[in-house]
């Protein structure tokens, strides 16, 4: 039931939503029930036809779904695009990139086409570049007859219809048979046009994230606002019924990493590419939606810096209130001038967006990628530690190995300070960091879809996967930092200052997980003020640690002509990947402990409450990672009450950006609540919590997901 | 004075600096608990402030029974008797060396005798945070004025260094002090505990002419003002204090906002770590609608604006 205070939105609208969330929709999705015919099979030459004449059959039979009452239309109804794989093809499907809706909405499926023609004709393809070109070609086409589908079937609904439904589906059909072919008019048209846009994608299995919607949709509300063809209220309900089929996908049955989670990020405000705020109408309708209908399944976050106005911030520390981390916030201020000084042009780092997590990637141009590592394990083969079982992903070519390396016996005792040791750990940043910037991503899989929105390609005539992008991006991320720092600071005053105990000793006793150790370990956690406290000497180890890891990293602008900015994440690994491979570690922690989210303290560390956090965290210099982190805050709601505490809350987002923060996601939760919704999930269906730059329905989540995530909200309490 | 003779440093008993504190004065705070007060109120949440010097607070919900303290105890005050840690602290020395043996903080030393510029430079680790919300510093306690000339100079210390200052104060202490803290307190966050004399007298332990001379002084010299009235169901929670609440604020010209506190039991947890009797009769949280219920008839009855804190 819509809640009187915020209440904008109709009823119809309300039920709609209801009806979305219950998941009945997405529970109703089928697997793919056609296949291509053998002798087409044998007829397509080359795997970028025979992908694209997969799509032309999806786009010719996948099932349509028109909703009473929804003013857009465009469904993507098939399960195995759910499950991230290309349907009725063996062909895999892209995410973690924003791809160029903005530039497809100025010109339309026709210019792309035209863009495509004139390239041809141009000539000096080469015979990939001739068939990837081709191959998009036909995805044009397809998208053309999935379109041309739906129109015939409002059509159908308009001759059926009368009276107010007539109407209604008169105005749907109105913009449905413009866009996206040709670029929109009316801000109407501009709303169909990305939702179709982006849900054909969807439909093929491709995960993009949206973008900069307010920037693509403010000036045709502005436009149509201005010549009266259309009321802010309308427009709020277009934008919520966007919302609303963002939850085609919601089962809320299936359990696993949450059911929310399809990379549909969406970013707000900022400035244009002149350097002028983005901020228009469309971004209040965006948060009076999320507002209202309290749905996550897209993950906003908001451009912000110094000089964004109070009301705004005022707005997003509202929503924060609502809990469920659904509004994040990027800083401008430091984050221009480092894409800046990383070597893109200004125009383009003004235009930054995301990937569907929070990794910074200017839209619609990058192929973008990561490599994940464990930088906490390099430490653990420093002291010649490590967890017995092998990995499981040790053959996944991305990820590091995740297994800490023997060392010999009795070379500890060669470290005779703190110095020797260091430069041992970082040796084998150097080489862990130098492995990953070796690696050539390129790939021949076919992908003509995904690259027909990607500035480049078509020029290049080459794919998404191939090079084709103007910029293609492997990032080296580094995970586990704050538990090396609180780990060398451990190290550093029991062995080197006090010499409580040797190296050896100590490593047995990480070995033995703290066997017989508990008091040892128990006053380590009880005396040391860690990262995450403002304490000076714990953050100038993280800074330490830092400034090796992005110096190591950002002597390597490009390689292989792949960019290679730094980047700090854990994305969950901490719960899962790197969790078995990690032992106790010198901090006091456990082996099987869940320790530091991405840039965030460990949990538990952190006593001293969130404005010690910031100070800790904002102590690097933040411009030497132009591939981002995230700082993950919990805050308790009793903390935040009243008008003070959404005063306090804008007090926050503007000191992290004055301290040079990246990016910051709020969190106001309650353990209690969080327990409660573990108990009785069918209460709490759309309890929605945030795991770094994800957000996820609680309910949908694993149970060790859940306990992961209680425990991370009470030992920060 | 003699030249080349540094007189010696100003300081003062504190037992807490918590900071990102939002409920005691406006924007994001770092809330100074000084030590130290000179009424007894019967609901008191901060028993460990009563007292000037240190205290021993023991928390057996901790104790690992390792037996450390045992050892440490130079007065064989720290006992293990029957698997049951006692605490006898009769002969007590207060010397803090059974909590600095402890591995789990299940002894804790509390209060310590700092200086002014320690406190500061403490306080002023959330400078930027200040800046951008509006907040600063707040002197609490305890009594903030118990420790007079520490107090006067912290918050000129403060003053000097940008920040803006609040004082919590119960009243009870001479006007000439409050005149001195006038030019260097930018908002007072006034108790207002009981309107009955006779029950003043009773739940506190002083009677309240003094307070409200004080507040009358402080409200004719121009002073920003807020009310903070906690809320004891069973002690001052009824109607006719209520009421009274509103009239005095009514009846004054700088008051900025009443702050109703609805009391909570934390207090009482807090007597027994500290080996204190605490004098409370009743003990619960109020509902919620009890609350609400309050804010409503204080609401009703002045202009000023009426918080729950
Ligand atoms: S403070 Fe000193 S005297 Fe008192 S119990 Fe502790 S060790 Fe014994
Ligand atoms: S030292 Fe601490 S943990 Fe050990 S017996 Fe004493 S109070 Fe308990």
């Amino acid at each position: 039931m819509p809640d009187k205070k915020t209440a904008r939105l109709s009823l119809a609208t309300h039920e709609l939503a209801d009806h979305y969330l219950s998941g009945r929709i997405g529970r109703a999705i089928q697997p793919v029930a056609f296949t291509p015919a053998p002798e087409f099979l044998a007829q397509a030459p080359t795997p970028n036809r025979h992908y694209a004449e997969a799509v032309r059959l999806i786009a010719a039979q996948a099932p349509l779904r028109i909703l009473p009452g929804e003013r857009l239309v465009g469904a993507a109804t098939l399960k195995e695009a759910m499950q991230h794989r290309m349907p009725a093809t063996p062909f895999g499907s892209l995410s973690h990139s924003t791809l160029g809706f903005e530039k497809a909405m100025q010109v339309g499926y026709r210019g792309i086409r035209a863009e495509i023609e004139a390239r041809m004709r141009r000539g000096g393809l080469d015979e990939e570049g001739e068939d990837l070109l081709r191959a998009m070609r036909v995805c044009l086409e397809a998208a053309a007859v999935w379109q041309a589908r739906y129109v015939a079937a409002v059509e159908q609904l308009v001759s059926d219809s009368a009276g107010e439904d007539k109407r209604h589906y008169a105005g749907v059909l109105a913009a449905l048979r413009r866009v996206p072919e040709n670029p929109p008019e009316t801000f109407r048209e501009a709303v169909q046009a990305l939702w179709l846009l982006w849900d054909f994608q969807r439909l093929c299995g491709n995960w993009s994230g949206l973008g900069r919607i307010d920037k693509m949709l403010g000036p045709f509300l502005r436009r149509d606002l201005e010549a009266g063809l259309i009321s802010i209220d309308e427009a709020r309900e277009l934008l919520a019924h966007f919302w609303i089929k963002g939850c085609e996908w919601i089962t809320a049955q299936d359990r696993g990493s949450g059911d929310a989670q399809f990379y549909q990020n969406i970013i707000l405000a900022g400035v244009d590419e002149a350097g002028v705020p983005v901020l228009n109408e469309v971004t209040g309708l965006v948060l009076d939606v999320v507002e209202e209908l309290h749905i996550s399944d897209f993950p906003i976050a908001v451009r912000i810096a110094a000089d964004t106005p109070e009301w705004l911030l005022h707005r997003i520390a509202t929503l924060q209130r609502l809990g469920g981390g659904i509004v994040a916030v990027y800083n401008d201020d430091r984050i221009i001038p480092s894409l800046v000084r990383f070597g893109y042009p200004l125009e383009e780092a003004r235009n930054y967006a995301n990937d569907g997590c929070w990794e910074i990637l200017i839209p619609g141009k990058t192929r973008f990628g990561y490599q994940p590592f464990d930088a906490l394990l390099l430490l653990q083969e420093t002291l010649g530690v490590s967890a017995a079982e092998a990995s499981p992903r040790q053959n996944k070519a991305e990820c590091t190995e995740w297994i800490a390396r023997p060392r010999g016996a009795g070379t500890l005792e060669c470290f005779a300070d703190f110095e020797a040791l260091y430069a041992d750990f970082k040796s084998r940043l150097a080489r862990e960091v130098n492995r990953l910037l070796d690696e050539r991503p390129f790939d021949k899989a076919p992908c003509p879809l995904f690259s027909l929105l990607v500035d480049g390609c078509v020029e290049r005539g080459r794919s998404y996967l191939d090079g084709g992008p103007c910029y293609t991006v492997r990032s080296p991320h580094a995970g586990g930092l704050p538990d090396v720092a609180n780990s060398l600071l451990v190290i550093r005053r029991l062995v080197y200052e006090e010499k409580s105990l040797t190296l050896s000793r100590l490593a047995e006793v990480l070995s033995s997980d703290w066997e017989g150790q508990e008091l040892l370990r128990r006053r380590i956690q009880a005396d040391f003020d860690f990262y995450g406290n403002d304490n000076a000497e714990a953050d100038a180890l993280l800074q330490r640690v830092f400034n090796d890891f992005t110096d190591l990293v950002g002597a390597t602008r490009e390689r292989h002509g792949v960019l290679r900015p730094a980047g700090i994440s854990t994305f969950g690994r901490e719960g899962s990947g790197f969790l078995p491979h990690r032992t106790a570690t010198a901090s006091g922690r456990k082996k099987g402990a869940i320790l530091a989210p991405n840039f965030s303290p460990s949990p538990g560390t952190d006593q001293r409450g969130p404005t010690a956090v910031i100070k800790s965290h904002c102590s690097v210099d933040f411009s030497k990672l132009p591939c981002g982190t995230a700082l993950d805050l919990k805050i308790l709601p009793a903390s935040v009450r009243g008008e003070t505490g959404l005063q306090a809350l804008a007090g926050l987002m503007r000191a992290f950006v004055r301290l040079g923060g990246i990016f910051m996601q709020i969190d106001v939760v309650d353990g209690a609540l969080l327990r409660a919704a573990q108990e009785h999930p069918e209460l709490y269906p759309n309890l929605s919590v945030r795991v770094s730059g994800w957000s996820a329905r609680f309910a949908t989540l694993a149970r060790d997901w859940q306990d992961m995530v209680i425990a991370r909200t009470e030992q920060t309490l | 004075m003699t030249r080349g003779v540094e007189p010696p440093p100003v300081t003062g008993w504190v037992y807490d600096i918590q900071r990102f504190s939002i409920h005691d004065g406006p924007g994001i705070r770092t809330t100074v608990f000084l030590k130290g007060c000179p009424l007894r109120c019967a609901w008191c949440h901060n028993p460990e402030s009563q007292d000037c010097g240190v205290e021993i607070a023991m928390n057996p919900g901790l104790c690992i029974g390792c037996g450390r303290c045992l050892a440490a105890c130079p007065r064989q005050c720290q006992a293990m008797e029957a698997g049951r840690r006692l605490f006898r602290r009769e002969g007590c020395l207060r010397c803090g060396a059974c909590a600095a043996s402890c591995p789990v903080r299940a002894l804790e030393v509390i209060g310590k005798d700092r200086t002014v510029e320690s406190v500061l430079q403490e306080v002023l680790q959330d400078k930027p945070f200040y800046e951008t919300s509006g907040g600063g510093m707040t002197l609490s306690g305890g009594e903030p004025m118990a420790q007079f000339a520490f107090t006067l100079a912290l918050a000129r210390a403060a003053k000097e260094a940008g920040l803006h200052v609040c004082l919590e104060t119960c009243g009870f202490a001479a006007w000439e002090q409050y005149e001195q803290m006038l030019e260097v307190t930018d908002v007072f966050l006034y108790d207002y505990k009981e309107s009955d004399p006779v029950r003043h007298r009773e739940f506190t332990g002083v009677p309240p002419d003094a307070i409200l001379d004080n507040l009358r002084r402080l409200d004719e010299r121009g002073a920003a003002l807020v009310l903070r009235c906690p809320l004891v169901p069973g002690y001052n929670a009824r109607d006719g204090h209520l009421r009274a609440i509103a009239d005095l604020a009514n009846g004054l010209r700088h008051v900025q906002e009443v702050n109703l506190m609805p009391y909570h039991p934390l207090g009482e947890a807090k007597c027994d770590r500290l080996g204190k009797e605490s004098r409370l009769r009743e003990s619960r949280f109020p509902d919620e609608s009890e609350v609400s219920r309050w804010l409503e008839t204080v609401a009703a009855q002045t202009r000023v604006p009426v918080k729950r804190i």
